[in-house]
């Protein structure tokens, strides 16, 4: 709560000008709001009243011209709170964005999509909401303090019914505001589930249609329908309530300050005109109070959204590039791991795991499932560190290294590659974008992919991605794999990146690789044991350390446990 | 409250839209009815209360009559308590009306396209469809809510206040109608622009949105490729222009509004004036200038809520609209009026005759095919994509009717049997299966509407899963998640094995699944596998060569035509397309 309240506020003190200037205009607004039925009182006693027909035209005029001054401010504290709440919404979209991007992967591991999405849209909603009601709150305040002043001022009794009515008032609005925002919290739940419940209806129609129970699924969506219909109502009856008070209260104020304004009139305490611009100051104030009080019903929730934010920003970032970055030599890639431990939260993975990798060879990476071949080869690009051990690269310790050279020299090909909703062309230079079309077609080559492509509707221009053209798993690997490589990288990891491609193809690829990425050092993970063949050299993994290293029938006649591992991943079909 | 202006072009035939909709909800006319006096009582009341005061001020202030002052204060009281009570029975009849309405819409809509048939689900996007489920009926719900209760009131109020506006006094209201048509332009100005650039602005928020969702799903992708920086710059694009068109939609909001409050202005100036004027040459009492002042203010008031609201009213009709277009739409599909009854012994035999079918009339997939499936067998159709096997399973399943010919299930004519009949007989088992965000009994025992824990547990004893769901967390009750606790693929295909199993068909429509397993798991899955075959008549779509193998007979088709039917062992032999179709097989699942 704290903690979004000062984001809130040092929000304003980032915008010192517009925060100002739009809170000035209010109070022009406020000033000449509450100046207008003095000037009312002043046609109806001064010139109606004291029948001075001379005053009447230049105290109408001078109404007429407060109006405008009224409108102008009005124009004027809006476009700049708008301006003042779209800014901050942006900016703090900005900072969530770049805080995104910047925390590692181990943060993503448990990281929720919808989380995170949640943070930069509807919580920002929630905060802008308060911002665009910033200036006019600050004004409100003021006024309704003056005007409570002013009424003193008038007359001392009908201050006092002034003193009474106003902070009731506000209460009421507060509490009206609070308890509905909380109905109709729970009236959107709902609606959000009835959202899911037509997705899944729609997603799950085959099984729905071959299990023949759409009555089933309808009574389902039925009940939820229902729930929304109670909810509703409930709301709606709990407005049906209160609602009708705002419109009375004004109606109640002028009714006091007819009977007790009324008698003092008669009495001769007040004149007809002191009573006409005070009945008018208390309706005048009941809007504002209202939105008053919506506001302070509404902040609780803002500064809870903008604690999340602030979260979010603060989380830290686990892998970081050092102040003075060293730079790579020139080399052909070599890799080493020096007694690497590595464990995600409690499960240990790795154990003082000890690797050489010559430059400008090819390994393959085999073990049992959850042996850490994925995870040794993602600490080379540092998508997370050790807790303990040294890998270096061409003898420099990664963590000397700027991260972006180092993630530019090591690049990976996923099994299940993710495509931007860009065009094919896009995607393979997606990690040069300094890369022109010649060197994104050659890399296409190499992967296989150029034929696809070409058949294309657009060719490389297609837009593929979500929002685009949808592709095969293969054909998506191959994208992946041709992005990998266009960037040139000192060493490529394909982490069963070429699963979902048939093993002739697959062979092929590999050929194309050896011919083009001579002198780089390549890592592969496989499943299939086609795959594995395809390396110079095999390092089988288990227990967190490599277990033995060598050619395939090296291994086959020397390491007992390799040729249990084969038979246990290639039944007899 | 910007946010939830429609997104959507305005409707072409509004005026039958409503009439339909108007029609639907017939049997609320006596709510309605309600709902109109209460309005009318509320209004009438509130415009009553400058009145009282005028007769306060003439007759009791001005002539210090504290008596009469009294009594006006006793009949105030009066209109207050009418004002309260009606107010509160047009708000909640108006708003039992509008949700009501929204229930029986959505139970309507949502029924209709669970009755529609596999081809409309083909030729409709997912997502047009979840839209019409959610969005749109939000829009509408939206309107219901908020916005139906302001038409009425709003309209009301205006028509209200101008009366009583004549009423005090005439020649004064002709005057401050004289500023009517520069409101409404004004307000109608601003319907349309604000609609507009709302709808710009919204649709921005969708690709900021999307920008953002797509580079948190690809989060590692972007790391790996060190190219934070640019994405960064990207989104900064896409994100100012969020900032310039929520600027843009300001605009008409920053003068709209002063607009409206500078004609309120001239309209006090001018009333104050003449009113002034008129009340000097004793021609008016103060008490009806000052009762003309306080209904100046009403004035503006609903016609500025009434430009508010418009908005609304479009995107609900616009809304209304498409979900009526929806509605129209017939399934293909139907139960026949005199259904064939199914006797409780099924045999299973199956028959295709003669069957033409293409999803598109004249681009047949399958021609004039001829197929017998006797009763107990297993067969598996092989070929490649687009060879029409996935088709004709369909065929079997009535996911679709053939234009041409018939299908028959133990002579009868798929189309004679009832829906009941056919889905407790056929069972088509997407081997991938799709779960429901329930619980795992749910998901196990979809098929079967009431089954005790005894049975469904009974069920995975027989497909060997019992050790697996004790191993869940919460067991049968554990919830099935997109997200969180999501299944491996193999278990997956288990609970779909599992949920066919427990309907007990006599003919099984499998579609085999084509990714790859772990060795324990893949051996779990064929014991299943041949568990729920057993005993029945099953056509497998097969991916692999093991099934093909496994199968009494053999369907090899190529272009919608079967160009090989036998056993495994005679179309090996035959050196014709199933064989060369081995050798692929063989070559890609080629193991060290």
């Amino acid at each position: 709560m704290w903690v979004g309240l000062r984001l809130i506020s040092t929000g304003m003190l980032r915008y010192p000008r517009l925060m100002v200037i739009s809170v000035l205009g209010a109070l022009c607004w406020m000033a000449v709001t509450v100046l207008t039925p003095y000037l009312q009182k002043l046609v109806v006693d001064d010139a109606i009243e004291a029948n001075r027909r001379n005053l009447l035209v230049p105290l109408v005029l001078t109404v007429l011209l407060a109006g405008a001054i009224r409108a102008a401010s009005i124009a004027w504290r809006r476009w700049n709170a708008f301006g003042l709440a779209y800014r901050f919404e942006v900016d703090l979209r900005g900072q969530i964005f770049s805080a995104i991007q910047k925390l590692g992967f181990d943060y993503h591991d448990h990281a929720s999509a919808g989380e995170l999405m949640a943070r930069a849209s509807t919580d920002l909603t929630q905060v802008r909401l308060v911002y665009m009601m910033l200036p006019i709150t600050f004004a409100n305040i003021i006024t309704a303090t003056m005007v409570g002043v002013m009424a003193f001022v008038l007359d001392p009794v009908m201050g006092l019914l002034a003193a009474f009515t106003l902070p009731t008032m506000m209460g009421f609005a507060v509490l009206y505001a609070r308890r509905t925002t909380g109905i109709s919290f729970q009236v959107q739940q709902i609606l959000a589930e009835m959202s899911r419940m037509a997705q899944e209806g729609i997603s799950g129609i085959a099984v729905t249609k071959a299990f023949g129970q759409e009555a089933r699924e309808a009574r389902r969506a039925k009940g939820v329908a229902t729930d929304i219909f109670t909810k509703s109502l409930s709301l709606a009856r709990f407005r049906s309530i209160y609602l009708p008070w705002f419109e009375l209260i004004p109606t109640l104020i002028t009714l006091c300050a007819l009977w007790v304004g009324g008698i003092r009139v008669a009495n001769g305490d007040m004149t007809i005109g002191d009573l006409v611009a005070f009945t008018q100051y208390l309706v005048i104030l009941h809007f504002p109070i209202r939105m008053t009080g919506w506001f302070f019903a509404e902040l609780p929730r803002s500064s809870a959204a903008a604690a999340r934010v602030v979260e979010l920003l603060r989380a830290p970032v686990s892998v970081t590039a050092p102040e003075l970055p060293r730079r790579l030599p020139p080399g052909g890639g070599e890799i080493r791991f020096q007694g690497v431990t590595f464990a995600y939260e409690d499960t240990d993975v790795l154990s003082g795991l000890d690797l050489h990798i010559p430059a400008g060879s090819s390994v393959a990476l085999f073990g049992a499932t959850g042996c850490g071949k994925t995870t040794l080869t993602q600490l080379i690009p540092r998508f997370y560190d050790p807790q303990a051990g040294i890998i270096s690269i061409d003898g420099i310790d990664t963590r000397q290294l700027d991260l972006t050279d180092l993630r530019r020299e090591v690049a990976v090909a996923f099994e299940e590659p993710f495509l931007f909703s860009a065009t094919v062309a896009e995607n393979i230079g997606f990690g040069a974008p300094d890369a022109d079309l010649s060197r994104i077609v050659a890399a296409a080559r190499i992967a296989d992919a150029h034929e696809f492509i070409q058949e294309l509707p657009y060719g490389y221009e297609t837009v593929v991605g979500e929002r685009g053209l949808s592709l095969s798993g293969g054909q998506r690997q191959r994208l992946a794999l041709a992005r990998a490589i266009v960037g040139n990288p000192r060493i490529l990891i394909l982490d069963d990146a070429t699963s979902a491609v048939d093993a002739i193809t697959e062979a092929h690829i590999h050929a194309e690789l050896v011919e083009n990425m001579a002198g780089r050092t390549t890592i592969v993970i496989a499943h299939r044991t086609s795959t594995l063949l395809l390396a110079d050299r095999i390092i089988i993994l288990e227990g967190g350390k490599v277990l033995a290293m060598g050619e395939h029938q090296e291994l086959w006649d020397n390491v007992p446990r390799y040729r249990q591992l084969l038979a246990e991943t290639s039944p007899v079909r | 409250m910007y946010a939830r202006y429609g997104t959507d072009d305005p409707v072409p035939d509004r005026l039958n839209l409503l009439r339909r909709a108007a029609g639907s909800v017939r049997y609320m006319a006596l709510p309605a009815l309600g709902a109109a006096v209460a309005a009318l009582i509320s209004t009438m009341s509130r415009v009553a209360g400058p009145i009282v005061i005028r007769e306060a001020v003439d007759r009791g202030i001005v002539p210090q009559n504290t008596s009469v002052i009294a009594n006006a204060a006793l009949v105030f009281v009066a209109i207050v308590v009418a004002q309260y009570v009606a107010t509160r029975v047009t708000l909640y009849t108006v708003a039992w009306m509008g949700e009501r309405f929204m229930m029986d819409l959505r139970n309507r809509v949502f029924t209709h396209v669970l009755g529609m048939d596999m081809a409309f689900f083909g030729r409709t996007k997912t997502g047009v469809l979840v839209a019409r489920l959610t969005s749109d009926i939000e829009s509408l719900q939206v309107f219901a809510a908020e916005g139906a209760i302001q038409v009425v009131g709003s309209t009301m109020m205006v028509v209200g206040v101008s009366v009583a506006l004549f009423v005090v006094d005439p020649s004064l209201a002709t005057l401050v109608m004289l500023l009517m048509p520069f409101l409404l332009a004004i307000s109608y100005r601003f319907g349309r622009d604000s609609g507009r650039a709302y709808r710009r602005w919204r649709g921005q928020v969708g690709k900021v949105l999307a920008a953002l969702s797509e580079n948190i799903s690809g989060v590692r992708e972007v790391q790996a490729n060190a190219q934070e920086q640019r994405q960064e710059e990207r989104f900064s694009k896409i994100d100012e222009e969020f900032y310039k068109r929520g600027m843009a939609a300001a605009k008409t909001i920053v003068t709209y509004f002063p607009g409206v409050d500078f004609l309120r202005a001239a309209g006090l100036a001018l009333v104050l004036y003449i009113g002034g004027s008129r009340v000097l040459d004793g021609e008016m009492s103060i008490g009806s200038l000052i009762a003309f002042l306080l209904y100046l203010n009403w004035f503006f008031e609903p016609i500025v809520q009434l430009a508010n609201v418009y908005n609304l009213l479009q995107g609900a009709l616009a809304a209304l609209y498409k979900l009526y277009g929806l509605e129209d739409e017939q399934p293909a599909i139907t139960e026949a009026a005199q259904t064939t009854p199914l006797p409780e012994q099924v045999a299973g035999h199956i028959r295709l005759n003669r069957v033409t079918f293409g999803y598109e009339p004249h681009e047949p997939i399958i021609a004039d095919l001829n197929l017998s499936i006797t009763a107990g067998q297993r067969v598996a159709v092989v070929g490649a994509t687009g060879s029409g096997k996935t088709t004709m399973v369909r065929l079997i399943a009535r996911f679709y009717e053939p234009q041409v010919g018939a299908v028959t299930l133990d002579g009868i004519d798929l189309r004679d049997l009832s829906f009941t009949d056919l889905r407790r007989t056929v069972a088509m088992v997407p081997q991938e299966g799709f779960l429901f965000e329930d619980s795992l009994r749910f998901n196990l025992s979809f098929g079967q509407q009431e089954m005790s824990d005894h049975q469904i547990w009974e069920a995975c004893r027989t497909v060997g899963i019992t050790e697996w769901v004790e191993s869940l967390p919460e067991g049968l009750d554990t919830p099935m998640r997109e997200r969180g606790n999501r299944l491996s693929s193999g278990e997956r295909q288990l609970v779909a094995l599992t949920r066919a199993l427990v309907v007990d068909p006599a003919i099984v429509i499998l579609d085999e699944a084509t990714s790859n397993l772990d060795p324990e798991t893949e051996n779990q899955v064929e014991t299943a596998l041949e568990t729920l075959l057993a005993g029945r008549t099953s056509i497998v779509v097969a991916h692999r060569l093991q099934t093909a193998r496994r199968a009494d007979r053999v369907l090899v088709m190529e272009d919608g035509k079967l160009v090989e039917d036998g056993t495994y062992q005679e179309l090996a032999a035959r050196q014709g397309p199933f064989a060369d179709l081995i050798r692929t097989w063989k070559t890609s699942e080629r193991r060290a």
